[in-house]
């Protein structure tokens, strides 16, 4: 991309952003009023005039956004704005552009997630695991990121450089593969409470809500329990937990190459070294036990031997 | 819009009463916590007979008179420890079988360390339990002994029996895999999905929290959060918690496995199931399960998550032995050592099978046994027996 196709394109990125936040703000403001009033109907005066109070200040929060929002997205203070960020260097430039896509790519599936919250829970299913935000990551990161650190060095120190490298890839990779594992993890604990509190919703309107605490914790424990072994018998469970144990692995290993090489210039023995002579003195070992049990073997045949002769 | 009736007086006037009854349970808490607890496990006296590496024999000393002529040595797997099988008097697989009158040994595998992660399969079952199986057999100057497996030792066992079936009078295994063509199971399906060699090669050894994260990840809602809800609400009875911390102790106390064991466990019994088709090969000799002709026993749990019965029930009907018993119990993979009902179902029924299958045999035995290192006495010893200095003058005497 040139310099003129950059200026052209950066207020269309910037508004779509203030854009986009605006109608997620917007959006989740239009759900408010819908669920208070279910709770401020049936509360107390002063429950009401709290939820009052916090639409208010709900209210007041996204005027005040919506107003620097538009203000913002008016194609004359975005020139304004970006006119500044011009005078940086154009790799600079580049740089932020790169991780401004990024951010938004992810920003964007972000949205999309938080436009689901308010969809019923379905018990036992983990459909869409929401894994396209760490997949787009992974893009990203495979597309901008990882091409540097491949890149081929040079010089006395290649070698070095290429292992240092390799291990910040593979960190990198495994931060993504951890962050998703553990994602993963969390969502039955997040779907169980909304089942829980379907059910509690359920039972409220039937009127046979429980006084007893421990009641719901049987409740949602079952729930918990049901969907983690739903979730653990997942393809895409087993898929990211291979992923994620070959991924940290591979980092384990690479980090083990760097610290060999800095450990090679102080005076002592690296995990090669040592399993190196382990593999011999194990070899060793087992050839001497081998030829322990042969000699035992023929010492007491010879003692038969020598002993039927005596007879 | 109907509005739900809450009886908030009720669950207020249950909160209040919960106070007052949380406040006692807090006070009775602090004694117990704070106060004397007997958290020892694997307290039934024993002595330890042979030493090879990090490997132990333990042997102990007898509570009834000997009904059992054959001795039984027990193996246990590579994955936590033994002490399971003796985690409290009165709750002891060990206990019970020593008072039906059975001579009793143990494998102690001992904690591995680096120096152990090129030890596979075969160095434990053609190289120490050979070695420690010898050692029994010239100890009692019998020609074959008992064997008893547990879980991974239970494969180990069957695998040994196989290739010297000479030595083994009578297989007993529990809860142990030996078919793995099947997707019951977790760690079935899992160990399908993971690089064994990457593990192994990066690690050296499996470490053994890395096990444990493994199992407490089979059922997070029950191990990690479920059990220790149930721990504080009894935190005030004492043998509660001295059984709870038992438990804990065992369950946390896990070694790392070598890294060659479970490259090989995964790639050749998980990946490839070559166990039970008699294709497994161990120092180039193939495990032929119908060499397996002596008795077998075969107990596994109906509820066991970690071996469920389709990992061990098609053993007996592969082996080439004719006398062959599958044993199911209701419980799971642990519940058959410690619940109280297996207690009392388990060892007399080993006992029992064991005895009617005890026929004297004896042989001169030319050959030496296997060496032992000298002789360490360790576990208390608060019931000697005039038998017991016998055994222990016998075991001096070869070391």
């Amino acid at each position: 991309m040139d310099h003129d196709d950059k200026e052209k394109g950066s207020p269309d990125w910037f508004a779509d952003w203030i854009k986009s936040t605006a109608d997620l703000w917007l959006s989740a403001a239009k759900t408010r009023p819908a669920s208070d009033s279910n709770v401020s109907e049936g509360s107390q005066p002063s429950s009401a005039s709290y939820h009052g109070k916090l639409e208010e200040g709900w209210q007041a929060l996204l005027k005040t956004w919506q107003t620097s929002s538009s203000a913002l997205s008016s194609p004359q203070i975005l020139e304004l704005i970006l006119k500044g960020s011009n005078a940086l260097p154009e790799s600079a430039m580049r740089m932020t552009r790169t991780t401004w896509d990024g951010y938004f790519q992810l920003y964007q599936m972000w949205l999309k997630g938080v436009g689901k919250l308010g969809e019923e829970a379905k018990a036992y299913s983990f459909e869409g695991l929401e894994a396209d935000t760490f997949k787009g990551w992974a893009e990203f990161y495979e597309k901008e990121i990882q091409p540097l650190l491949k890149a081929p060095p040079l010089g006395l120190t290649r070698f070095n450089q290429e292992r240092a490298n390799e291990a910040i890839d593979k960190f990198n990779q495994s931060q993504v593969a951890m962050a998703e594992f553990l994602h993963l993890l969390g969502l039955p604990v997040e779907k169980s409470l909304r089942v829980i509190q379907e059910k509690i919703d359920e039972q409220v309107k039937e009127g046979k809500l429980s006084e007893n605490f421990k009641d719901y914790y049987n409740m949602w424990i079952k729930i918990l329990e049901g969907h983690y072994m739903t979730l653990f018998k997942s393809p895409e469970y087993i898929k990211i937990l291979g992923r994620t144990v070959n991924v940290t692995e591979e980092y384990k290993a690479a980090r083990e190459k760097v610290l060999t090489d800095m450990l090679q210039f102080l005076p002592v023995a690296t995990n090669r070294d040592v399993d190196e002579l382990y593999k011999e003195f194990y070899g060793l070992k087992k050839t001497v036990k081998e030829l322990a049990k042969k000699f035992e073997k023929l010492e007491s045949l010879t003692a038969r031997e020598a002993s039927h002769e005596s007879a | 819009m109907n509005q739900p009736k809450i009886s908030v007086d009720l669950i207020l006037a249950k909160m209040a009463e919960d106070v007052g009854k949380s406040q006692k349970h807090i006070l009775k808490s602090k004694e117990v916590l704070l106060g004397p607890l007997d958290t020892k496990i694997a307290s039934t006296p024993h002595e330890i007979v042979y030493e090879e590496d990090r490997v132990k024999l333990k042997h102990y000393f007898p509570l009834a008179e000997t009904r059992v002529k054959t001795p039984l040595l027990m193996v246990y797997a590579l994955i936590n420890r033994e002490t399971v099988l003796d985690l409290q008097p009165g709750k002891s697989v060990v206990e019970n079988l020593l008072k039906e009158g059975i001579d009793l040994y143990m494998i102690d595998w001992g904690y591995p360390t680096r120096k152990d992660r090129y030890q596979g399969i075969d160095d434990h079952v053609n190289g120490y339990l050979d070695n420690i199986v010898d050692f029994v057999r010239h100890r009692h100057e019998a020609p074959k002994i008992n064997l008893m497996g547990i879980c991974m030792g239970g494969s180990f066992c069957t695998m040994y029996s196989a290739l010297h079936p000479e030595k083994v009078k009578n297989l007993i295994t529990t809860v142990s895999p030996s078919n793995f063509d099947t997707d019951k199971g977790l760690l079935n399906i899992w160990a399908k999905a993971i690089d064994a060699d990457l593990i192994a090669d990066t690690h050296g050894n499996m470490p053994g929290d890395m096990l444990n994260m493994c199992f407490l990840l089979l059922n997070p809602a029950r191990l990690m959060i479920d059990k220790y809800v149930g721990y504080f609400e009894n935190v005030d009875d004492r043998m509660f918690v001295e059984n709870f911390i038992r438990m804990e102790k065992w369950i946390f106390d896990s070694p790392d496995v070598p890294g060659e064991v479970m490259r090989e466990f995964i790639n050749d019994c998980y990946k490839k199931n070559l166990l039970i088709q008699s294709k497994m090969e161990l120092r180039g000799k193939r495990v032929d399960l119908q060499n397996i002709t002596m008795p077998v026993l075969n107990i596994y749990g109906r509820f066991d998550h970690l071996v469920p019965p389709e990992m061990c029930e098609p053993l007996t009907s592969r082996v080439g032995s004719k006398d062959t018993e599958n044993m199911c119990i209701e419980t799971g993979h642990i519940g058959i050592y410690v619940s109280s009902k297996c207690q009392k179902e388990l060892a007399p029924k080993i006992a029992r099978w064991l005895k009617e299958r005890d026929g004297v045999e004896r042989k001169d035995f030319a050959a030496r046994p296997a060496k032992a290192e000298p002789k360490k006495e360790t576990g208390p010893k608060s019931r000697p027996s005039p038998k017991r200095t016998q055994k222990v003058v016998a075991a001096g005497s070869r070391s």
